[in-house]
């Protein structure tokens, strides 16, 4: 961790900073020591251009290095706008069943994250995954899933009626078969 | 007896507006109730009594100087309550002539003075005196604008107070000759500024990394820009921190910023301390700002995302 933080103090950023305020820093920082702001020209002997493609480079590595090491910590946590492109609604429309795999097939197709719909639904991703893969027993009472996949479906702009329709009969046969087990 | 927080003005070049900045933080700091005194150090264009409408100063520093008056009764009323001004010496064409023991008296006048800080405007350049005055501050501040030629001498004027220190502590640690055989022979060693000298020394041996862990770790200048225009000229104390870092090794303190104001030298030529007649001016409550991040040692926040627009929009 200890090159980490000298990481951070190369773009002069504390350890807490996001990955937003560091590409902000490092873009300033670079723009800073590669012109001939009245800051840098005024340092003389100070700056030569060893001294500046020696620092833009560690700059640049810096930067690098924690990109990678936040990107896979913490994956951006916003709401992608869902595109709804002609062929894409044309291949849902023809889905004749809106089950788990329908769902996760449409959502991959999207180019959606399930930790995307998390940070706009806070609805844990295991749970949306149990959706996608049929897991039913992760849902002791309808009322929990129904209001889950309502989400999940007006996160992806779906029929809600429709998918929920197909959907939950399915859960409902499952539960009514094992209750007569 | 208490002993006063002493704030050295400096900065290396001449007409960045030291004089203004040390009477208009003197007057903001007397005004929160503070006992504050002033002194002119700047012995060859004294000057700072005229921010206070005085033309022709009863005492100045000759009286100290020359006919052996303690400080403490050169003291002038500024017209502020709380606020004291010792004048340098008007006219005074010998302004080096100033010897070692008068400095060391004067060094000694200034710490037994009864306030609560002590403000010492600075003359221009980087004369030992200067850099000596500087050194004994508890806060030492540069005051620069957002022109090549004023940061030119403000880097020159920092690294030339960072190196005299050093040259003092290592004196007291019988090292002195050590590090002037180092400058002397820098080509060989492949030393071509002052922080490969402090790498360089660091890395010769443990003993003198401590010496600077323990005695120059506290070396911080605070940094004041002045006559700001444009937004951008608000962001050169931000990369000022930034370049003294990264390339001279040395950490400063970004504490403020004034913006160019024509009302200033309005009242500059009127003779009406400014901080007390011009209570509209924006600059009014930077100096306020500046001064307390002095007192506390903090930066100035600024928002970084400040575009090249009008300053007037930023209050």
């Amino acid at each position: 961790m200890d090159v980490y933080l000298k990481y951070y103090d190369l773009l002069e950023q504390p350890p807490e900073a996001t990955l937003e305020e560091i590409s902000k820093n490092y873009s300033d920082l670079k723009t800073l020591y590669s012109g001939d702001s009245i800051e840098i020209t005024a340092l003389n002997s100070d700056f030569s251009q060893e001294l500046q493609q020696d620092y833009l480079s560690r700059l640049d590595d810096a930067y690098e290095k924690l990109k990678l090491l936040l990107e896979n910590k913490k994956p951006v946590l916003v709401k992608k706008t869902v595109i709804m492109d002609d062929s894409l609604s044309e291949w849902i429309n023809s889905i004749k069943c809106f089950t788990g795999v329908a769902l996760k097939s449409i959502r991959e197709r999207m180019g959606v994250d399930l930790k995307d719909i998390f940070a706009a639904t806070r609805i844990q991703p295991q749970y949306l995954e149990d959706i996608e893969n049929e897991q039913f027993r992760s849902f002791r009472a309808e009322v929990y899933l129904r209001s889950y996949i309502v989400e999940y479906t007006r996160f992806l702009s779906l029929d809600t009626q429709k998918v929920l329709a197909d959907y939950l009969p399915r859960y409902r046969k499952f539960h009514g078969h094992n209750a007569d087990t | 007896m208490k002993r006063g927080k002493i704030w050295a003005v400096g900065g290396g070049k001449g007409g960045t507006g030291k004089s203004f900045i040390t009477s208009s933080m003197g007057t903001a700091l007397a005004l929160k109730g503070s006992k504050t005194i002033l002194i002119d150090a700047d012995l060859g264009g004294a000057n700072l009594h005229t921010f206070f409408g005085l033309n022709r100063p009863r005492y100045s520093l000759s009286d100290f100087f020359d006919k052996k008056v303690p400080l403490q009764e050169i003291i002038l009323q500024s017209g502020i309550p709380n606020l004291g001004l010792i004048t340098g010496s008007i006219g005074s064409l010998d302004s080096e002539g100033i010897n070692h023991a008068q400095k060391q008296k004067l060094f000694r006048h200034i710490r037994t003075l009864d306030a609560d800080h002590i403000l010492i405007d600075l003359g221009a350049g980087t004369h030992n005196n200067t850099l000596d005055t500087f050194l004994l501050a508890d806060n030492m501040i540069v005051v620069t604008v957002p022109e090549i030629t004023a940061l030119e001498n403000m880097y020159h004027f920092i690294k030339s107070a960072y190196f005299r220190k050093m040259k003092f502590i290592f004196k007291t640690y019988n090292l002195n000759a050590t590090i002037q055989d180092l400058w002397k022979n820098r080509a060989s060693h492949n030393i071509s500024s002052l922080k490969d000298l402090i790498t360089h020394l660091k890395e010769s041996s443990d003993h003198i990394r401590n010496i600077f862990d323990s005695e120059m770790s506290g070396f911080a200048v605070h940094i004041i820009v002045n006559q700001v225009r444009t937004p951008r000229d608000i962001l050169v104390g931000l990369n000022l921190k930034s370049v003294c870092m990264n390339f001279m090794g040395l950490p400063v303190i970004y504490s403020g910023y004034s913006r160019q104001d024509d009302a200033v030298q309005k009242n500059i030529n009127s003779k009406e301390p400014f901080m007390i007649f011009n209570r509209l001016s924006p600059v009014v409550k930077e100096v306020k700002t500046m001064t307390e991040n002095i007192l506390t040692g903090t930066n100035i926040s600024v928002r970084k995302d400040l575009d090249d627009g009008c300053l007037s929009k930023i209050l």
